[in-house]
């Protein structure tokens, strides 16, 4: 069965009235008009004052420490650290959304891939600053870099830690070069309409002369292609990565094989959940209907129920090595882990990321943009809880009784998850006033195809 | 610009299709100088309208992974083994296994990296500005028209010969460019 074929009428990818012309000017129209709309005034606004909530918390921490949380010893990692490995997963996704079906050639991909990665470049600089507000001693973070420093003190590369450091890194700055590729033809289409000269200027620079001749299209289209090859098991490596952080560990609850791909379902989860909560939000705000249809929505929701289906079951392998193992250390986390101390949110986790999305299922929930958008919005929320347990549950009941303790989240935890969610939305809505938010060039090839001559 | 002769011939066309069977006809007739600009990459185009060699972006990619897998391992080691060896219960201090991760990923960053940065090498960009498409015929290239521009100078055809080429194939403006 086709993704088109079960939508009762069936949605084109693009809806028939779309032109070249029209394609570009809409999307481009948008960076052009002097004015931005009013919802993107409140969001923005909203945006600004959760980076203040950020700026005081972060100045905060710095100055007096991270005793401003609530971590101690049994429970040395807090939100700080789920947080990391939930905005990880969250960008994850952008590449997911964008590098895995364009190897596939999925059609749906073209509209949608430019707000996946946007997504992603503002949820991994949450991600990148919450091991370092973690760190206790923040100014340190540099000695991570393999250099050959005068003290002659190196950091220890077989660290999962370490390795940690260098996929983010790695993905930031390969992220990064994947969405400028991918975004030059596009600035060129905007230079090229633009009529003021400092919008001209600015996209000019930005655009590097590209011209679009057939040559250089020629090079652009193999080398974006290899680049989507590589980007594609480059994130299954950054998640699995982090699931090694917890896997290498001989804690309770993390010494676990099955961690690397259970954090890349994860990934797959909440990154594509996120993916389809901007994609409704900006195809409403800039009226991207004809571009961005039932079509995509339909698809993002199937990619969304997959990941509800492969998440359901690594929660059962996580239940079923305690059970079935001999470990009385793994048995005793597990039950505080289900009954004890988050139990509350062991079972908002399985509502949320496997019960209810279950009702993705059927076709006209998937059409329906406000379910889908809740069902993402609980995901987002139900994968929060699972990094949080995933972090807490595990040091909480660790091998020695006598070694056990409880963790409570202060004021300046909750303000550093409520301030990331800030910096993730500045970054987000400046970058939706700056780039084409839909991939135009690509969008053309669909024209092009299914579009009456 | 250099004595006021025309040097190329741009004709501008609505779709693709007619400007692949212009670009064909051109080249049938021994032009080589045939370049074409086009909002999306159009596959029909392949080696008519001057497509050049196949590119070797792949192989330079290729061979960003291998340095970067070199270089990925190489300074793991050098921090373990030649400059700062720790003994960690006993563990070989060239252990391989635990660099692996390292290595890839720089394997993969330096891949990326190549084909970004000879991306723009191969394209010669960034070239902010550029005689041959200043015209305003190109400005629309980038939005919804598909235009071929000829080196008039660079062959024996005679330039009406040209413009009868993108005339039969309906070209929907001809422009002679100075430059």
């Amino acid at each position: 069965m086709t993704l088109a074929a079960d939508v009762p009428r069936p949605a084109p990818v693009v809806e028939p009235g779309v032109t070249l012309r029209s394609l570009s000017e809409q999307v481009s129209g948008r960076l052009l008009s002097r004015r931005p709309p009013l919802w993107w005034w409140v969001g923005f606004g909203w945006a600004l004052a959760l980076l203040l909530v950020l700026i005081v918390s972060v100045t905060n921490l710095f100055v007096t420490g991270i005793g401003i949380w609530g971590v101690n010893i049994p429970v040395a990692w807090g939100l700080a650290i789920a947080e990391y490995v939930w905005w990880i997963a969250l960008a994850s996704g952008g590449t997911i959304v964008s590098a895995l079906f364009h190897v596939t050639r999925s059609p749906w991909r073209s509209a949608t891939n430019r707000i996946a990665e946007t997504m992603l470049l503002s949820a991994a600089a949450c991600a990148g600053i919450m091991p370092i507000l973690h760190l206790g001693r923040p100014g340190l973070f540099y000695w991570l870099f393999p250099y050959s420093t005068v003290m002659g003190v190196w950091p220890q590369v077989r660290s999962p830690l370490w390795w940690d450091f260098v996929c983010l890194l790695c993905y930031i700055l390969m992220s990064i070069m994947y969405y400028y590729v991918g975004l030059v033809p596009d600035v060129a289409t905007v230079r090229d309409l633009a009529q003021s000269r400092s919008k001209k200027v600015f996209y000019g620079v930005l655009a590097m002369g590209w011209r679009g001749s057939a040559r250089h299209w020629r090079k652009h289209k193999t080398v974006y292609a290899i680049m989507s090859a590589i980007m594609a098991p480059m994130v299954i490596s950054v998640h699995s990565v982090v699931g090694l952080d917890f896997a290498a560990g001989l804690t309770p609850g993390w010494h676990s094989t099955q961690f690397p791909p259970y954090f890349f379902f994860g990934a797959v989860i909440s990154g594509t959940a996120l993916v389809v909560m901007l994609t409704i939000l900006v195809r409403w705000g800039y009226g991207l209907e004809n571009v961005i249809t039932d079509y995509h929505l339909n698809a993002l929701g199937k990619l969304v129920l997959v990941g509800s289906v492969m998440l359901g079951y690594a929660y059962l392998f996580e239940a079923w090595g305690p059970i079935y193992g001999a470990d009385a250390a793994d048995k005793t986390e597990f039950a505080s882990r289900v009954f004890g101390f988050t139990a509350g949110a062991y079972w908002g986790k399985i509502a949320l990321n496997i019960l209810i999305p279950q009702l993705l299922w059927l076709p006209a929930i998937r059409r329906s943009k406000a379910a889908l958008f809740l069902i993402c919005a609980g995901i987002i929320v139900g994968m929060w809880l699972e990094r949080y347990i995933i972090v807490v549950s595990s040091l909480h009941r660790n091998h020695m009784p006598s070694y056990w303790g409880v963790y409570y989240p202060t004021a300046w935890d909750w303000s550093i998850l409520a301030g990331s969610i800030g910096l993730f939305l500045t970054m987000f809505f400046t970058l939706l006033r700056i780039v084409p938010i839909v991939a135009m060039s690509e969008v053309r090839e669909i024209i092009d195809k299914g579009g009456p001559r | 610009m250099s004595n006021g002769e025309p040097l190329g011939l741009v004709g501008v066309f609505a779709s693709p299709q007619p400007m692949v069977e212009a670009a064909r006809q051109l080249h049938a007739l021994g032009i080589e100088a045939v370049e074409a600009y086009t909002p999306y990459p159009v596959e029909a185009l392949g080696e008519q309208a001057h497509a050049g060699r196949p590119t070797a972006l792949p192989w330079i990619m290729a061979a960003g992974a291998l340095v970067g897998a070199c270089c990925g391992y190489f300074i793991q080691y050098w921090d373990e083994w030649l400059s700062y060896p720790l003994n960690v219960g006993g563990r070989p201090y060239n252990s391989w296994p635990a660099f692996t991760v390292g290595a890839f990923e720089v394997t993969l960053l330096f891949a990326v990296a190549a084909g970004f940065f000879g991306l723009w090498f191969a394209c010669r960009l960034p070239r902010l500005y550029d005689p041959k498409v200043e015209a305003e015929v190109f400005d629309r290239a980038s939005t919804d028209r598909f235009v071929l521009r000829v080196e008039t100078g660079a062959s024996n055809v005679p330039r009406d010969r040209i413009r009868r080429v993108f005339e039969q194939h309906g070209a929907e403006q001809i422009v002679e460019v100075a430059a």
